[in-house]
């Protein structure tokens, strides 16, 4: 299909935003604004934030869905909401009830306040083992792995470090770019 | 005492790998339930009559205090002061209508038990299972104190205390305390505590659930102790009233009779009651004060005191009411507790329906209006307006509702409509409408119904567990 590999797509890792262990959700999203300000404007934004441990290891994703998930009011959303669906009721009644629960719960800009204290490490998550991928791997494979685990990106490894991650975004370019070649 | 202490095991073995994929061990819950040396001391009884058929088979099992009627089988199990009440079963050559099927039945149905430990239980009603229409059965199944098993074939599940399951085949599941569940067929579930669930796929779904705070009191339960709370002390306080009534042979019926009326000689009538024509009063239920108009009921474990019942209702397994006045055609469903006071007392009007497992305990006087649909915990007039409707406006429901705990989808009208044909089948099979020559049922048929007892082995081995006994006439 083409010769690109991955290590050729990749975002390396000094140029992703990442965060310690331990950090709140809003340094978080501090560091994502700083690497996006620092990454080439020609390229599509970054999406994500990587977790690091105290040996600089990759131990999770904290994607837009993440840190969304945690505006999610716990207190709002008694637990019979959620059960509903194991009784029978249909989804849109389910949701109409948490429609109901949400416009007379806590205002946004409170949940805002509140989700920006929380710790990276409640809402991340942690890659799994289909997740990871070599940096000499090609392009083909690369497709097939995202696609195979809907996955919105992969880490990439050079032996047992992580040096960068490859996103789909990047992969998509890839193959666009590969696709008007063939029609040219 | 061994062989009984094995066949404790066999059952919970065979239910935890039945409830393996809820990751569900009943051990704790079970092994105190019933101390084994209680299974011993009370023989077990069974009814003959000439409007029902008697084929009992009891094979390696114990049945320590418990009430059999019909067609009824046990295979390895235990059943502790439970009541398999075989009167509803369907007869050979009957024809079971099931969406567009009509079925022949080709043999006479038979309650079927095996591997299973009841307490205090009912079995009660046929299998509307069409795809097990000759037999009701119950398998790998433990229901603790004061359960319903009510048109229910049941595999592979634990019934709380005060739990009911009601025209609904079951696999697999976890029925919390005072829980009611009426949904068709369901499996693999674990319901909480206090959880009553109404549903008939397509039509409507009903769902109300108990603040378990406001539950705890009045019942709970836990691992490694036996039920608490306000409904077991209560029960528990008029033990020795039923100790008589089994333990004398011949005992003079304490009130009138009409001559249409069935009064269980195994039930407990203390002073004051009247009894009217066409009335039910079944085994191991208590008047105390209280009046029964015509074509009335009072089924299995129902405690009825200081009340009026004015005519036509139906107090489902379980119902309690005290220090209420009733209209006409009442309906209290399965384990429901209705208690007035002495000087503030409980008034219900005609045609209302009290909901399965609805507790209503006030202090003040409350009235509910006629023709209401009244569900959940209510001790005030507060509660009341959350947790009630006419069944004029709940008709009107059409798509979803949520009132208070309650959430309620589909079609407000086909609920109320199916609970009316239900609420006239049960008078009609109690025998209420009885005119002297159509309509007998239950009221009339269990009249010259009489009772031989059996025990088990008091020592050795086997103690506590019965002989195989076959039964037939």
């Amino acid at each position: 299909m083409s010769d690109y590999l991955v290590k050729e797509l990749m975002v390396p890792l000094s140029e992703y935003a990442t965060v310690p262990e331990g950090s709140t959700l809003f340094d978080a999203v501090l560091a994502l604004e700083k690497a996006q300000e620092e990454f080439d404007r020609t390229k599509y934004r970054h999406r994500g934030v990587l977790i690091l441990d105290k040996d600089k290891h990759v131990i999770g994703k904290l994607g837009q869905l993440d840190v969304l998930r945690a505006l999610e009011p716990k207190d709002d959303d008694p637990g019979e909401i959620g059960d509903l669906s194991q009784y029978g009721f249909s989804s849109r009644f389910v949701r109409d009830i948490r429609k109901v629960h949400r416009l007379q719960g806590t205002p946004l800009k409170d949940l805002c306040s509140n989700a920006s204290k929380l710790k990276v490490e409640d809402f991340m998550q942690a890659p799994s083992e289909g997740e990871f991928i070599d940096q000499n791997t090609s392009l083909e494979i690369a497709v097939l792995q995202l696609v195979m685990g809907h996955h919105i990106s992969l880490l990439v490894t050079r032996g047992k470090k992580i040096v960068g991650i490859l996103r789909l975004t990047d992969v998509f370019a890839a193959i666009f770019h590969t696709m008007k070649e063939c029609e040219t | 005492m061994k062989e009984l202490e094995k066949l404790l095991d066999r059952i919970i073995q065979r239910i935890n790998i039945n409830l393996r994929e809820l990751d569900y061990d009943v051990n704790p819950f079970i092994k105190n339930l019933v101390p084994l040396n209680q299974m011993v001391k009370f023989y077990a009884f069974y009814g003959i009559t000439p409007h029902h058929p008697l084929d009992l088979v009891f094979r390696h099992s114990s049945l320590a205090g418990s009430y059999l009627l019909g067609k009824i089988c046990t295979r390895n199990s235990i059943l502790y002061k439970s009541d398999i009440r075989g009167d509803e079963l369907k007869h050979q050559g009957d024809v079971f209508r099931y969406q567009k099927f009509e079925i022949p039945v080709s043999r006479d149905e038979g309650i079927d038990i095996e591997d299973s430990f009841l307490v205090k239980t009912l079995v009660h009603n046929f299998s509307h299972d069409p795809e097990t229409l000759e037999k009701f059965f119950i398998r790998d199944t433990v229901s603790a104190h004061y359960a319903n098993i009510h048109g229910s074939p049941i595999d592979g599940s634990f019934l709380g205390p005060f739990a009911t399951v009601d025209l609904t085949t079951m696999s697999d599941c976890v029925i919390g305390t005072f829980s009611y569940v009426q949904a068709g067929e369901v499996g693999h579930l674990n319901i909480g505590p206090g959880t009553v669930w109404v549903r008939s796929p397509g039509e409507f779904n009903f769902l109300y659930q108990y603040p378990l705070d406001k539950l705890n009191p009045y019942i709970n339960f836990g691992a490694d102790r036996p039920p608490q709370g306000l409904f077991i002390d209560f029960v528990e306080d008029r033990k020795e009233d039923f100790q008589r009534v089994f333990d004398v042979v011949n005992l003079e019926t304490p009130v009138s009779v009409p001559p249409n009326t069935s009064l269980d000689r195994y039930a407990v009538i203390k002073p004051k009651t009247h009894i009217s024509e066409n009335v039910l009063v079944s085994q191991r239920a208590y008047l105390q004060n209280a009046w029964l108009g015509k074509g009335a009921n009072a089924q299995e474990h129902c405690y009825i005191i200081n009340s009026r019942l004015e005519g036509f209702n139906v107090s489902a397994h379980g119902a309690t009411i005290i220090e209420a006045d009733l209209g006409k055609n009442i309906f209290v469903g399965f384990n429901s507790f209705l208690r007035g006071r002495a000087k503030s007392r409980l008034t219900l009007g005609d045609e209302s329906i009290i909901m399965p497992h609805t507790i209503i305990d006030i202090k003040k006087p409350l009235t509910i209006p006629p023709g209401h649909l009244v569900w959940g915990l209510i001790t005030n007039s507060a509660d009341l307006n959350l947790n009630s409707m006419t069944l004029k406006d709940f008709s009107k429901i059409d798509g979803g509702r949520v009132h208070g705990n309650l959430s309620f989808e589909g079609n407000g009208a086909s609920f109320v409509s199916a609970f009316r044909d239900r609420i006239h089948h049960i008078l009609e099979a109690n025998g209420a409408f009885f005119n002297g020559t159509d309509n007998p049922g239950h009221a009339q048929k269990n009249q010259n119904i009489s009772f031989n007892t059996i025990q088990p082995y008091t020592d050795g081995e086997l103690e506590g567990v019965f002989p195989t006994i076959i039964i037939q006439p």
